[in-house]
């Protein structure tokens, strides 16, 4: 296991550093970074700001809920959970006192396609930092009574965020819809059974499949000094074995022919929604970045076109948003609106269609593309504020795309999006056999008179 | 600016000599729901702060400006905090008011529409909000903007202040966007359980209401938001409070010219009251049919912004439940897994605030979640705090304030705190040090002051027919249907 007393850094690293120099044309400032493998496959990258004494690190896994399988969904967000359990020099729980004792904050966080874990301290506490993420990386204390504290703590979580909130199974329920193929059809909670149904067995194999210094990135951004960085992190990381390469997941998503359509009867709701998903490409190639316009120009703000459409001049609406997503496979958009009370929803959803079909065929305004432009600039700008945010943006694309630099230049990528680009992905994906559409309609419980569910003729 | 920070040695371990402590310096030990094994290195020194200063300025209509200079990252975020514009003001018949008049202010002024303020904001990507709280003196317009759309975003949000027309056809727009909020906000259990735990901590006071009345949004008219703007957006008490990438030689000029103009009212600043007394403990059941969980709430009343306990009141909040590695979480979370999470924390204003600890926990354990909970504000003045705890509950404070001014914002708002609440000029810098000498008996006393189980008052929201038995063992309940209307009191001596 790790020895701390023996330093290993003048092993030498498998690639020498890489400084990134970014062009400015969109955004007028970049990030620098260097980027280097250690012999085990651990990724590391790392970024100077010496502004204020303070230090963020994130490892992220390549591992999140499209890894599950049948059976065991909510498992990869379950795992994340066992992280903070305890490892082999680091007791159950420690690891969370001693980061939130000295200052700083940490959490986990899973999604489809990822895992990822974070701190932000004070940057005298790097050893500390790099210590508690490799002793977990290299060793996991799993017991039986451990897995069931926060298995509870995770069913909890589920009912926090899920069963007891209005609308809670809506999200759920749109991507068992659109999605055939299982990998993303599941949700990243899971089901409550297949929570239960999670081992001690399956955890240490989980881990030693998924959680190996070959399978993560780990970015480190803050005031520190890059050379000193690097020699701690073969310190701490340098000893821990490569694993082989996980399996392959596949994320091939049938081509959709039909529309679908369901309705859910929501007893903690009042009022109904209707939630559209589309399939479209993965992030960051070109349509998904018109993708990310057009869902800006329907839905961001009261100047978007469905606000005005639907909020104030048909008033079927009183809330909207959408979202192009961000997955590394197959992606949606997805549009939910709250319907305005005992509005008629086939009018409704006809006004939604309405304003997608505008998109196809009139003019995008010069200012809609403006939005969307100023908009990806001043998102970009506003994260360089935070170290936190640099750490994890920076570690993402570097697990998933394989190149860090992308922080740099995805600004720049939103603006050359074209009003023609807008037209012709509305045109290609924004179709109705591309669609799935789920209907929210409010089912009070104990047979209480209500507001009028509006449930027009569905 | 580059923010000035250094690191001094801890209080609770000198190292005269290397900058990093070894593995080993704590004590291996375990606390309920965690288990230390005290071999991870931890640096002992704990970063000190010492602040760069805000720049401040006062017009001649009243109006307070301060900057806090910071060119990391080309945006400027502007608050204008107008002091009696909040809902704390609104007319004793007209809740909402306030509410109501900041959020319309964007809809339209003298020469703009709504749709085209909406426009140009979200074109530049420039925000702009108005918004206040019932219980809140203030209403704070937030403007942020990339740095080269400021000027024009200013001039925007100066307009949308000082000359909005509350147009007829936006009001009645309003009117139906809100009262479906009214509708839906009702099916959130965490509101259900905040409306009524305001009301019996604060009674009739302006803070014990959380939301308007259908009938109070109903019955407003153009009239009474005109008259509420012109009586209460006066500068005479108003802060501007600028962080960013601008210098006050360059906010200075760009205020005068969007803001010089705005007259002074002349009028005393405003006052406020303290809430009645709390009365005694009592329970609270909002039914809230179909939940899977019960939210448990248990509040009390606590101190004013400038009280004596305030500091003392922060390190037993962070020692009871300020995080994850606080008592609530570790007992009800880490070691009884009943709940995803479990916090307290405290308001204090110019008024008597109040102190809360709340959690969701699975119907079926609601009884025993609430005891738990109890007893640990039972242990809080009971026991004296281990020494390590109490050590490490205050460093937690410290260096996570030192972290926090990473953001030129959280700085900037520390300052206005001390300018709002006339507090000594040095009051920020010498707070690391006011937190390390508080000391364990003081936390015992202000514990029994204001947690003592007589004047705790506890709201369960969740479903009533499987836990309002488990309740009813706590005492008297007071059983209220989702709309808040009281229903029948069960269970204790009632």
């Amino acid at each position: 296991m790790l020895t701390h007393t023996r330093c290993k850094w003048l092993a030498a690293f498998t690639a020498a550093a890489i400084f990134s120099m970014a062009a400015e044309v969109v955004t007028g400032q970049a990030v620098e970074f260097s980027d280097t493998t250690l012999e085990n496959g651990l990724r590391v990258v790392i970024a100077e700001d010496h502004v204020a004494p303070v230090l963020s690190i994130a490892v992220n896994y390549d591992v999140g809920s499209r890894n599950e399988r049948r059976g065991r969904t909510g498992f990869a967000h379950l795992f994340e959970h066992m992280m903070f359990e305890g490892s082999e020099n680091v007791g159950d729980g420690e690891h969370m006192l001693l980061i939130f004792n000295n200052g700083g904050d940490l959490n986990g966080t899973t999604d489809k396609d990822r895992t990822v874990y974070y701190e932000r301290m004070p940057s005298n506490q790097l050893d500390l930092g790099l210590f508690l993420e490799a002793d977990r990386m290299a060793s996991l204390d799993i017991t039986l009574e451990n897995l069931n504290n926060q298995r509870q703590a995770v069913q909890e979580e589920r009912r926090l965020r899920v069963d007891n909130q209005p609308y809670g199974h809506t999200f759920e329920t749109i991507d068992e819809l659109a999605y055939e193929n299982f990998a993303y059809a599941h949700s990243t909670i899971g089901s409550m059974t297949d929570l239960n149904a999670a081992t001690v067995t399956d955890v240490a194999s989980f881990f030693r499949t998924y959680y190996a210094p070959n399978n993560a990135v780990l970015a480190i951004v803050g005031d520190v000094d890059t050379e000193s960085v690097l020699k701690k992190v073969h310190q701490y990381f340098g000893q821990i074995p490569r694993q082989p390469d996980p399996p392959a997941v596949d994320l091939t998503e049938p081509r959709q022919t039909g529309e679908r359509r369901t309705s859910y009867d929501d007893p903690l709701a009042r009022l109904a929604r209707i939630d559209i998903a589309y399939h479209i490409p993965e992030s960051l190639p070109a349509d998904h970045d018109a993708m990310s316009v057009l869902s800006t120009v329907l839905t961001s703000g009261r100047s978007s076109r469905l606000y005005q459409a639907i909020v104030r001049d048909t008033q079927l609406g009183v809330d909207l948003s959408s979202s192009a997503g961000n997955n590394r496979g197959p992606g949606l958009l997805w549009l939910g609106v709250i319907a305005a009370p005992g509005a008629d929803l086939v009018a409704l959803e006809a006004a939604i269609y309405e304003q997608i079909e505008r998109i196809k065929t009139a003019p995008i305004e010069a200012w809609e593309l403006d939005k969307a432009r100023n908009g990806a600039r001043r998102s970009f700008v506003s994260s360089l504020g935070s170290s936190l945010q640099r750490a994890i943006v920076l570690s993402r694309y570097a697990l998933f795309y394989d190149d860090p630099n992308l922080i740099n230049s995805r600004a720049e990528s939103i603006a050359s999006v074209s009003a023609e680009d807008l037209r012709r992905v509305a045109r290609t994906y924004l179709t109705e056999t591309n669609r799935s559409v789920v209907l929210t309609l409010p089912a009070l419980a104990g047979g209480q008179s209500g507001e009028d569910p509006g449930q027009g003729g569905f | 600016m580059r923010l000035c920070l250094y690191y001094v040695v801890g209080f609770t371990c000198a190292l005269s000599a290397g900058v990093y402590a070894q593995a080993g310096v704590q004590q291996a030990q375990s606390i309920t729901g965690a288990e230390l094994k005290g071999l991870a290195p931890v640096s002992d020194e704990i970063l000190k702060v010492e602040l760069p200063k805000a720049e401040e300025a006062d017009l001649d209509n009243g109006l307070h400006l301060m900057v806090l200079e910071d060119r990391r990252v080309p945006i400027v975020s502007v608050q204008v905090i107008l002091i009696g514009a909040g809902g704390y003001y609104d007319p004793p018949d007209h809740a909402g008011l306030a509410g109501f008049t900041a959020s319309l202010l964007r809809e339209g002024t003298a020469t703009r529409s709504s749709v085209e303020i909406a426009e140009a904001l979200e074109t530049l990507a420039s925000r702009v909000n108005v918004s206040t709280d019932m219980s809140l003196q203030a209403a704070t317009m937030r403007l942020s903007s990339l740095v080269e759309y400021l000027d024009q975003t200013i001039a925007l949000a100066a307009d949308v202040l000082l000359r909005p027309s509350f147009p007829e056809e936006e009001l009645a727009l309003f009117k139906t966007r809100e009262q479906a909020g009214l509708i839906e906000q009702r099916t959130r259990p965490r509101f259900l359980a905040v409306e009524r735990l305001a009301k019996v901590i604060y009674g009739d006071h302006p803070a014990g209401r959380t939301s308007p009345t259908p009938e109070t949004l109903d019955r407003t008219t153009r009239d009474d938001l005109i008259a509420f703007h012109r009586e209460h957006y006066v500068p005479d008490h108003a802060v501007i409070a600028i962080a960013g990438d601008i210098s006050m030689a360059d906010a200075l000029p760009a205020v005068e010219r969007h803001f010089g103009a705005w007259a002074s009212s002349g009028t005393r600043p405003p006052t406020v009251d303290d809430p009645e007394p709390i009365g005694p403990s009592r329970l609270y059941l909002i039914n809230r049919e179909a939940s899977v969980q019960t939210n448990l709430v248990v509040g009390t009343q606590a101190i004013n912004r400038t009280s004596d306990d305030y500091d003392i009141l922060s390190v037993m909040n962070q020692i009871v439940g300020g995080g994850p590695s606080s008592r609530l979480f570790l007992n009800l979370r880490e070691d009884k897994g009943y709940t995803y999470g479990a916090y307290s924390s405290f308001t204090a204003q110019r008024y008597r605030g109040d102190w809360d600890a709340s959690t969701e926990v699975r119907t079926e354990v609601t009884g025993d979640a609430l005891a738990e909970l109890l007893r640990e504000l039972v242990r809080i003045h009971d026991e004296p705090v281990p020494e390590q705890e109490f050590q490490d509950a205050k460093r937690s404070i410290v260096a996570s304030f030192a972290l926090s001014l990473e953001s030129p914002n959280a700085l900037l708002n520390n300052f206005v705190v001390r300018h709002l609440y006339d507090l000594p000029d040095d009051y920020w810098d010498r707070y690391p040090e006011r937190i390390m000498s508080v000391t364990r008996e003081q936390v015992q006393e202000v514990a029994a002051k204001y947690l003592d189980a007589g004047r705790l008052h506890i709201v369960a929201v969740g479903d009533g027919e499987q836990i309002s038995g488990m309740l009813t063992s706590f005492g008297a309940v007071d059983v209220y249907d989702d709309q808040g209307t009281l229903i029948e009191t069960v269970g204790g001596d009632q």
